[in-house]
């Protein structure tokens, strides 16, 4: 099993940018933001994508920098790929305003 | 802390020595077919059907591009009388940008023998006047006569680990030194603007930074629209970027961790040196003429390219007059594009090089072609037309 490298950026981060590609089961080695730990890949991500360095539920806030890049769309589960697919943008969003409204 | 550079009469001082033909007619471009040394501000945007605020926006940026540290002397070609708004009036241009000092002309088709003898006029006087400019020499000036504007472009996730902190490292070198930085792009700040607000220099620049971002999100609402249909750009989300939150807050690493001066409008000159933050778009040619009208003397683009498949050629801009430096923090860009990079600090991702040597290496790349070295984007006579950064609704 490949031992990859992934980077985080502070310590109240939940997500880590890895620096190679992961395959899935791949070991991943957290450094940044303090300890170094390890997480599990659950799934292929790609060089410069993030990895959930915990369980994330649905509605959660995903930190990035130590600040808010988004909210989970739905659950993420540790080692999984954090992107646009559960990863929700919550600023400048036009499309939500209706609703927000209502 | 110096490099080599040219002083104006206005105590501004050039990395390059250009003469600059502001034309109010295609034909204008004439001149720089002919003669060495000139560069040709090229714009499809002359103001026709456009508000008072935007035309005066396109003299901000005419008059400002004139007023360049980088450039000796200007030609400017005139409209024709009696048809031109008042903002954008051959007279108001040529006599703020000869405010500054240097040498400026006017050619006139109506006074000079028409189109074709305008062109001949422009000739004979653009080559005396690159001959004239040709006897500067450059010398050694401190840094605080740098003035460097930086956009971040087709950002992935090395932009904000690896690439943006070296410019942050640069830019606190260079305010540290008494020069002046830009940064800019509003609409790639929000989700980072309070922590943007927090290093502003009094209440007011603060308030300023938080109303930009408060104006630009509210247009961007206005639109009906999920934001990540426009902004991140589709090669941010290939290169890994998830929301406009997260390129915000890697975006905001390019401007280092110098306190912010204020909020400059497009174009518009600072009253004082240090940090500032523009707001603006971020369109690249729009955006460094604005920088370059604000005075930048060298501008820098923080490529991403992660998403960039094939593209091993990047464009420049000779019309922006400041040098255009192309850097990059990903491996598989640098790769991929390496004689168009000036810079690349992949190796903070690859190798673990520190961000702030990273950063000194950036400086010495900086310091060596502010003084004379040509940037990769200088080798290229290609240019297209600058995309002025207009607000406001034609008519």
């Amino acid at each position: 099993m490949a031992v990859k490298r992934a980077l985080v950026m502070h310590p109240k981060d939940n997500v880590a940018t890895t620096v190679e590609e992961i395959q899935p089961g791949d070991q991943v080695k957290v450094s940044g933001g303090g300890e170094v730990r390890s997480v599990a890949a659950v799934e292929a991500i790609p060089f410069g994508f993030k990895i959930a360095l915990e369980e994330i539920p649905r509605g959660a806030t995903i930190r990035k920098y130590g600040e808010t890049i988004g909210k989970a769309g739905r659950p993420i589960n540790r080692g999984a790929l954090v992107h646009i697919h559960n990863l929700d943008g919550t600023r400048a969003r036009g499309d939500l305003e209706g609703r927000e409204k209502q | 802390m110096s490099f080599l550079g040219y002083p104006r009469p206005d105590g501004s001082v050039g990395t390059r020595n250009y003469v600059l033909v502001i034309p109010q007619g295609l034909i204008a471009k004439s001149i720089g077919d002919f003669v060495a040394g000139v560069r040709t501000i090229q714009t499809v945007d002359h103001g026709s059907g456009r508000t008072a605020n935007d035309r005066e926006c396109i003299a901000r940026v005419l008059i400002g591009l004139g007023r360049n540290p980088n450039v000796a002397s200007v030609i400017v070609h005139a409209a024709s009388p009696g048809v031109g708004y008042p903002e954008l009036k051959t007279e108001r241009l040529a006599d703020e940008i000869a405010a500054g000092g240097k040498r400026v002309e006017v050619i006139d088709p109506a006074r000079d023998g028409g189109v074709y003898g305008a062109i001949a006029k422009g000739i004979r006087l653009a080559r005396m006047m690159v001959y004239e400019a040709s006897k500067l020499r450059r010398v050694e000036v401190g840094n605080e006569h740098f003035c460097l504007g930086v956009k971040c472009g087709y950002s992935d996730t090395t932009s904000g680990i690896a690439g943006n902190p070296a410019v942050g490292y640069l830019f606190d070198k260079i305010v540290g030194a008494g020069g002046t930085c830009f940064f800019g792009e509003t609409t790639e700040i929000i989700g980072a603007e309070h922590v943007l607000a927090k290093r502003a220099a009094n209440p007011q620049a603060a308030k300023a930074i938080l109303d930009a971002v408060a104006h630009r999100e509210a247009l961007a609402k206005s639109t009906g629209l999920d934001i990540r249909t426009i902004n991140p750009v589709p090669a941010n989300i290939k290169g890994g970027l998830s929301s406009l939150e997260e390129k915000s807050l890697g975006a905001i690493h390019k401007a280092g961790t110098s306190t912010i001066q204020g909020v400059l409008q497009y174009g518009e000159r600072p009253k004082g040196k240090g940090l500032y933050f523009v707001d603006c778009w971020m369109g690249s040619l729009s955006i460094f003429a604005g920088y370059a009208a604000a005075g930048s003397n060298l501008v820098m683009f923080q490529l991403g390219g992660g998403g960039l498949a094939g593209r091993d050629l990047m464009e420049g801009c000779p019309s922006i007059v400041a040098p255009f430096l192309w850097c990059t923090a990903n491996p598989n860009t640098f790769k991929m594009a390496q004689d168009n990079i000036d810079f690349y600090s992949g190796t903070v991702i690859t190798d673990g090089e520190d961000p702030q040597e990273a950063g000194e290496r950036l400086y010495r790349t900086v310091i060596d072609i502010a003084s004379g070295t040509l940037s990769r984007s200088e080798t290229l006579l290609h240019t297209d037309p600058i995309d002025l950064s207009l607000e406001e609704p034609r008519f």
